[in-house]
């Protein structure tokens, strides 16, 4: 059991994109949005209620923004007594959960309705939302001062495919995320993330991709739900076999060989005289000429 | 003589009223300008900004650390050798983590000798432990620039054009004692194109300050540790590179990671090439690694020049960790809170906007507060809002 020194912080970023979510209710309409919510919501609840100290925050990203769903901007934070505005629940529950569970659902609803999709943004901005938590997380750590230990991870939960475009500034953040030993746990519920099994290399965190959706609680209750120390004593998922070949600018096929520009590091798959990203002409190695010795003929004696 | 640029010392200016600085407002309490020195601290960051300057990526960095009998001095605690050695072994964790395809090598002077600690090499872990072990050595004599640099220059002139060549030397004595001429050793370093800095840490001495104006490198004497470490940070960055470095396509390996269980039937356990130098302990038998695409021979760790077939082997996020030096994130516009007439709340963390001034992204005009823009310039390198307006372009 966690001390009561330590602070451990979940981040939820989830993926909702609007696209994704309207095909996979018509694939599958057991499985839709609303189900998918309730199972993050069982599973934030059981991370506050593990200790006292426990802290979340749950951030969607759809295809034009990040937005916190939870803690909103208006929330003061600890005083969750004095909060007049939420109607008081009748049943017993520790406050602090209907507040997150009442928070989560208006949040949510309002983000829906002021999504409006177009037609060439369809690919969600995962980056930003992990972005925001990185902030997110600096600014608790830094709040918490040095007196407690503050241990933080954020759950990625995926669903539509991978944005090349967002290769750059994925990167930034799977670094800064190393940096700040924050680990990066990902949960695939469509296709396998190339981004998202290097994030959980580099950082230290679980990938899976889920094989069965309707029982995603289990899964994230199973899996995800324990930190980083319990883990060593579970037997959990072997870990995926991460690709980290790269991909040549020319083709976007992954090479084993490569050549590598040493101005602006753009890789290439064969030799050219000049980078195409940076316009650098290149130094071509020559062999070596040899000159031939000439023999100098004995005088015969 | 040389004409050298005419500088005023600082104690020929006379001594400045250091007091003025304090103003106390009507109820005598200072509060307002303690608060401001310490927004003025955390925005200590200069930000040079080189513009669309090539920076010199791959590195090859000597560092000469003077082991001479001031080192035994006392007023950084507990004596310079060990401070020095301890704030090293963080510069090397930071040096590998902004340039993961540069090498370093560490080389010591004293007793009128020079000696290499360790040859250039691209593996963190060798060169902290040669740090570690130093912190025994005792410190005599007095070092040798010329023996120090002449040792740094015949490893680095093998080196290919393409690199950067450098040699940071930590000098605590005033004095040097040399075999020969130290302007002939200036004038071949220069041609070699190695660019020499100086931290000292007793006084300037000029010498020092000949080398370093002549091949192009700076010199700082420290003040205080924290001076210290904020000296040796700067030397993480990439330099910029000199307009006679080659430019070339450099070929470059980058291996699958097999990783194979015991129950395969072919895994056979293996010793990584890496390991066979080692004399000491800790070469293990591993089942999987990374192996060499050119010629199969097994390592367990990246990068590393592949002994056998001589190609340097890297993975992909290890060029992609160098690629916030080439891409910059512009700084952010610094208003006061009152002219501020958006959100009360920061972008990127949802705290409310208590400090004195608010950053915007010049791009896209979002506002932060001040942790939250250190944090994106020194760690994060891109901003959170500009990312959401690239999905809309």
């Amino acid at each position: 059991m966690a001390s009561e020194d330590e602070v451990s912080l979940l981040v939820i970023v989830l993926d909702v994109n609007p696209i994704w979510w309207g095909q996979q209710t018509q694939r599958e309409p057991e499985f839709n949005l609303s189900k998918c919510l309730d199972a993050v919501m069982v599973m934030a609840n059981s991370h506050l209620i593990m200790t006292r100290t426990n802290k979340l925050a749950i951030i969607a990203s759809t295809c034009q923004e990040s937005h916190f769903l939870f803690p909103n901007k208006l929330w003061k934070g600890d005083d969750v007594g004095g909060d007049d505005s939420a109607a008081p629940c009748g049943d017993g529950k520790y406050e602090l959960l209907s507040v997150a569970n009442d928070q989560v659902a208006e949040e949510m609803r309002a983000l829906i309705a002021r999504t409006e999709v177009r037609g060439n943004q369809t690919d969600t901005l995962l980056a930003g939302g992990l972005a925001k938590a990185l902030c997110y997380i600096h600014r608790l750590s830094k709040q918490s001062g040095g007196g407690q230990d503050m241990k933080s991870r954020i759950l990625v939960i995926k669903s539509a495919q991978d944005c090349a475009l967002q290769y750059m500034n994925f990167m930034n953040v799977i670094f800064a995320a190393q940096k700040q030993s924050v680990l990066i746990d990902a949960c695939v519920l469509d296709s396998d993330s190339g981004l998202l099994q290097q994030a959980c290399d580099i950082t230290g965190g679980m990938y899976l991709k889920i094989p069965q959706r309707v029982a995603l609680t289990q899964y994230l209750l199973w899996v995800f739900l324990p930190d980083s120390e319990q883990r060593s004593q579970l037997v959990l998922p072997p870990p995926a076999h991460v690709d980290y070949r790269a991909a040549c600018f020319c083709h976007r096929n992954l090479i084993e060989i490569g050549y590598v520009c040493s101005v602006c590091l753009s890789i290439f798959c064969n030799f050219s005289p000049i980078c195409t990203t940076c316009e650098t002409a290149f130094k071509i190695q020559l062999p070596q000429l040899v000159k031939a010795k000439k023999k100098k003929i004995k005088p015969a004696t | 003589m040389d004409d050298e640029p005419e500088r005023a010392k600082r104690w020929e200016g006379g001594y400045e009223r250091t007091w003025e600085v304090l103003k106390e407002d009507e109820s005598g309490s200072l509060k307002a300008t303690v608060e401001d020195i310490l927004f003025q601290t955390k925005r200590k960051r200069v930000i040079e900004s080189h513009g669309q300057v090539r920076l010199g990526m791959m590195r090859h960095m000597f560092v000469v650390v003077d082991t001479s009998r001031t080192m035994d001095d006392h007023d950084l605690k507990p004596n310079r050798l060990t401070s020095t050695l301890k704030l090293l072994e963080f510069f090397v964790d930071e040096y590998f983590d902004q340039n993961p395809i540069s090498q370093i090598g560490f080389i010591t002077t004293k007793n009128k000798r020079a000696d290499k600690l360790t040859e250039l090499a691209g593996n963190p872990k060798k060169h902290i432990n040669a740090l570690k072990k130093t912190k025994d050595t005792t410190c005599l004599g007095e070092p040798s620039l010329y023996n120090a640099m002449n040792l740094a220059m015949q490893t680095l002139k093998h080196m290919p054009g393409h690199t950067s060549r450098e040699v940071l030397i930590i000098m605590s004595s005033l004095t040097t004692c040399d075999p020969a001429n130290i302007y002939e050793l200036i004038k071949t370093l220069k041609e070699l194109k190695i660019r020499v800095s100086v931290i000292g840490l007793s006084a300037e001495v000029r010498v020092c300050t000949f080398i370093t104006r002549e091949t192009g490198g700076t010199y700082n004497v420290i003040l205080d540790e924290s001076h210290f470490r904020e000296l040796l940070m700067s030397h993480v960055k990439p330099p910029p590179a000199s307009c006679s470095s080659e430019c070339s396509l450099i070929r470059m390996g980058f291996p699958q990671h097999i990783i194979s269980s015991m129950t395969d039937q072919d895994a056979k356990p293996s010793f990584s090439m890496a390991h066979l130098e080692t004399t000491e302990g800790g070469a293990e038998l591993s089942l999987g690694g990374y192996y060499c695409p050119q010629c199969r021979a097994k390592y367990t760790e990246l990068p590393v020049e592949c002994k056998v077939c001589g190609l340097t082997l890297v993975s992909a996020p290890h060029l992609a960790r160098s690629f916030h030096h080439l891409f910059p994130l512009d700084a952010f516009q610094e208003n006061p809170r009152e002219e501020h007439t958006g959100d009360r709340f920061c972008q990127a963390c949802q705290g409310e906007l208590k400090d004195q001034s608010v950053f915007t992204c010049p791009v896209c005009r979002s506002a932060f507060c001040v942790e939250c823009d250190l944090f994106i310039h020194d760690t994060l390198h891109c901003c959170p809002a500009c990312i959401h307006n690239q999905g809309a372009s």
